[in-house]
């Protein structure tokens, strides 16, 4: 009997494992990642920034290709340059030999120097892994300063006309400058920034607005509609169906069709809302900070109100009708029966439809990407409008990704804040 | 609560049918209208006196719709297919079996539902691009797995739990293995759960926007979604296709609503209410 225990113990963990795995693998360590990211000024349209450096680097294709042709022509102008000038050259000569030892003194640094000076003479590219070597901070500081020197140097000597081949010098020590690679960690600099920009706080404020003011009226309509159509009635197939139409339809494509409706000129419904006097023109519903607000909540009350009624009508029809039958026996009102019977019962169904429906209206991204675009003025872009904006049309990621940390951070406040109310139930062994 | 409905309790019915029903109508009669007939002050008619066609046509003749109506179709049923079939065996493992850290997992996978997408996409999207999966059908049917997976091994488990215990007991005294319940015993059972789950997840696939967005940006590999929120061009909106688009993603959904609502609320439901 131990043994069969154990062995579908051990049955069950290979069962979990794929599974485990890959959620590990395509969600919880992006996260992390997405932390680390964060950390890193890294910015996809800056070669120098492209990648994730914690030390100094260097560019070992872009060091050789310079490198040995300025050594080169350093040599030439040592020969035919005199006096002073003879001196600052082979000064500068010799620097560059020092300081290209020092580099080379590291084992891994000589090997990788080898090897892509090999993969050059092939006429060969080496590959990004084998030509960005790390170096020590001293070599790469030494380097940097030499370099400054040597350019500085070049410069002054070529603007006298003291040099032969003047241009191409100071081209080859710009190249050789231009390979060392500076740590672009920048620690929680993005997080202090953000937390002082006031477009960050206006963001998370509209985030609030939009999940709160939806939230609450989802859940009251919804609330409404469920205690409404609990009661057995012809058609009931059908009226299901509506309702889930608008939660099964692509939110993008929902939000283009509100968008065509709440035109200005053209639309419907922003006709019917000017008429009835909601709104004091037809333009003002896309156009104004707040018209566009409203609109983009009033979508989101159409699309998940219904799919609010449906979870709680569940959750109603779970209530056993004799609990009304006694209530009313011992004369309760039907406000007293709703209040002591229907909502003490139905707490747990709304809350867990409350947690996903916050969650979801917390990271609203497609709504408000299709119908505003976060305009006008900002009014309507929520936390992750703005990340995505940072991402993608700045190129920042390491600021869009400590944007999308705090998202993470504030998702998780709430969800923890909801489990806190509904205790171990969502979770727990059910049989 | 059981009562009868009475006569107003129909009119509120067809109230909120129509009222939810609305945008899909307008819509639909927007997408008949000759052009001229969608701005202006023929705009707010409900009923054009010249329906066309037109709108249809220009949809499959000017725009590769067909093209993004089979990318989606594509991701969406691999990613169903072999998310659910992975999740089936840890739903299992999970709903059924006894071992330590059950629960942990389960929250795992809760919480991992729960992840905003923007704080997976930079990696994801650097990910994609470093293997050279930008625009093709495995750039995003991995990270489709982020929220397919957690959404299958949730809905399953539930409903691998409802399946009677006894039969189990039953199996393990006629000398069955663990593994062998599951294919002869749990399995067979568990179809209609499994269907369920199935389209649930390739509801959701279908509908994703944000990855769809970031990483399948050339033409043939955009998805419906994407596809049609970028019909809107730099200065004018082509509402006529936008409208006829519209209604052609909306049919096949409402004819499997209309088949399988009673499955999809279950699937919707069967997390949310203690039974």
């Amino acid at each position: 009997m131990k043994n069969e225990k154990k062995s579908e113990r051990r049955l069950a963990y290979i069962l979990v494992a794929p599974s485990l795995l890959l959620i590990l693998a395509v969600a919880i360590w992006p996260v992390i990642q997405s932390f680390y990211f964060s950390l890193f000024d890294y910015r996809l349209n800056n070669p120098a920034k492209s990648s994730l450096h914690l030390d100094y680097s260097l560019n070992l294709e872009r060091y050789l290709e310079s490198y040995p042709f300025l050594m080169n022509a350093l040599k030439q102008e040592v020969a035919q340059a005199t006096g002073e000038e003879k001196e600052q050259l082979a000064s500068l000569q010799e620097r560059l030999q020092q300081v290209d030892e020092e580099i080379r003194a590291d084992e891994e640094v000589a090997k990788r120097y080898k090897q892509v000076d090999e993969i050059l003479n092939n006429f060969e590219v080496p590959s990004e892994e084998i030509k960005i070597v790390s170096i020590d901070e001293q070599a790469a500081q030494d380097l940097t300063k030499t370099m400054q020197d040597a350019k500085q140097t070049l410069k002054t000597l070529n603007e006298n006309g003291q040099l032969k081949q003047g241009d191409k010098l100071t081209g080859l020590a710009n190249g050789l400058s231009g390979a060392i690679i500076e740590p672009n960690f920048v620690g929680l600099a993005h997080y202090k920034n953000y937390f002082t920009d006031a477009r960050l706080w206006k963001a998370l404020w509209n985030t609030t607005v939009f999940t709160v003011i939806s939230v609450s009226i989802e859940l009251v309509l919804g609330l409404a509609i469920a205690l409404l159509i609990n009661k057995a009635f012809f058609g009931r197939g059908l009226v299901r169906a509506t309702i889930l139409i608008p939660w099964a339809i692509p939110t993008a494509v929902s939000a283009l069709m509100w968008k065509f409706l709440y035109d200005g000129q053209n639309g419907i419904v922003a006709k019917y809302f000017a008429d009835i006097g909601i709104i004091n023109n037809m333009s003002e519903l896309l156009t104004t900070g707040v018209g566009a607000m409203f609109a983009v909540i009033f979508s989101d009350v159409w699309k998940t109100t219904p799919y609010m009624a449906l979870l709680l009508l569940a959750g109603l029809q779970t209530i056993p009708s004799s609990l009304y039958e006694a209530a009313s026996i011992d004369g309760a009102t039907k406000w007293q029966q709703f209040v002591k019977i229907t909502l003490p019962l139905l707490k747990s169904s709304i809350l867990v439809a409350l947690l996903f429906r916050t969650l979801d209206a917390f990271r609203v991204f497609d709504l408000i990407f299709v119908l505003t675009g976060g305009g006008p003025a900002n009014s309507t872009e929520t936390i992750s409008i703005l990340a995505y904006k940072v991402m993608f049309s700045q190129t920042n990621f390491g600021g869009g990704s400590a944007l999308a940390v705090i998202v993470f951070i504030c998702v998780a406040i709430i969800s923890t804040i909801y489990i806190k109310f509904l205790g171990a139930d969502l979770i727990s062994d059910r049989k | 609560m059981q009562k009868k409905a009475g006569p107003l309790f129909y009119v509120f019915l067809f109230v909120f049918v129509f009222l939810v029903m609305f945008p899909f109508l307008w819509i639909l009669l927007s997408s008949i209208k000759p052009l001229s007939e969608l701005f202006g002050e023929e705009a707010f008619n409900w009923f054009t006196s010249h329906p066309t066609l037109k709108s249809y046509v220009s949809v499959f003749v000017n725009y590769p719709f067909l093209k993004y109506l089979w990318n989606s179709t594509v991701i969406a049923t691999i990613t169903t297919v072999y998310t659910v079939f992975v999740a089936a065996f840890a739903a299992y493992a999970i709903a059924r079996l006894d071992f330590k850290g059950k629960s942990v997992i389960l929250g795992i996978v809760l919480s991992v539902s729960m992840f905003p997408q923007i704080a997976t996409i930079s990696p994801i999207y650097m990910f994609v691009k470093k293997f050279g999966l930008t625009n093709s059908y495995l750039g995003l049917i991995i990270p489709y797995t982020t929220f397919a997976l957690p959404l299958s091994i949730w809905l399953l488990v539930t409903f691998f739990r409802k399946i009677p215990f006894d039969l189990e007991e039953a199996a393990k005294m006629d000398g069955a293995t663990p593994l062998q319940t599951y294919f002869k015993v749990i399995l067979p059972l568990a179809v209609p759960g499994i269907f369920t789950t199935s389209i649930l997840v390739f509801i959701a696939a279908w509908n994703e926007f944000l990855f769809a967005l970031t990483i399948n940006t050339a033409e043939n590999y955009k998805t419906v979604p994407v596809g049609i929120a970028m019909f809107q061009g730099q200065y004018t909106i082509p509402w006529g296709e936008i409208s006829a688009a519209t209604v052609i993603v909306t049919i096949p959904l409402v004819i499997m609503v209309l088949l399988f609502q009673r499955r999809i609320v279950s699937g919707l439901t069967s997390g949310s209410v203690k039974e």
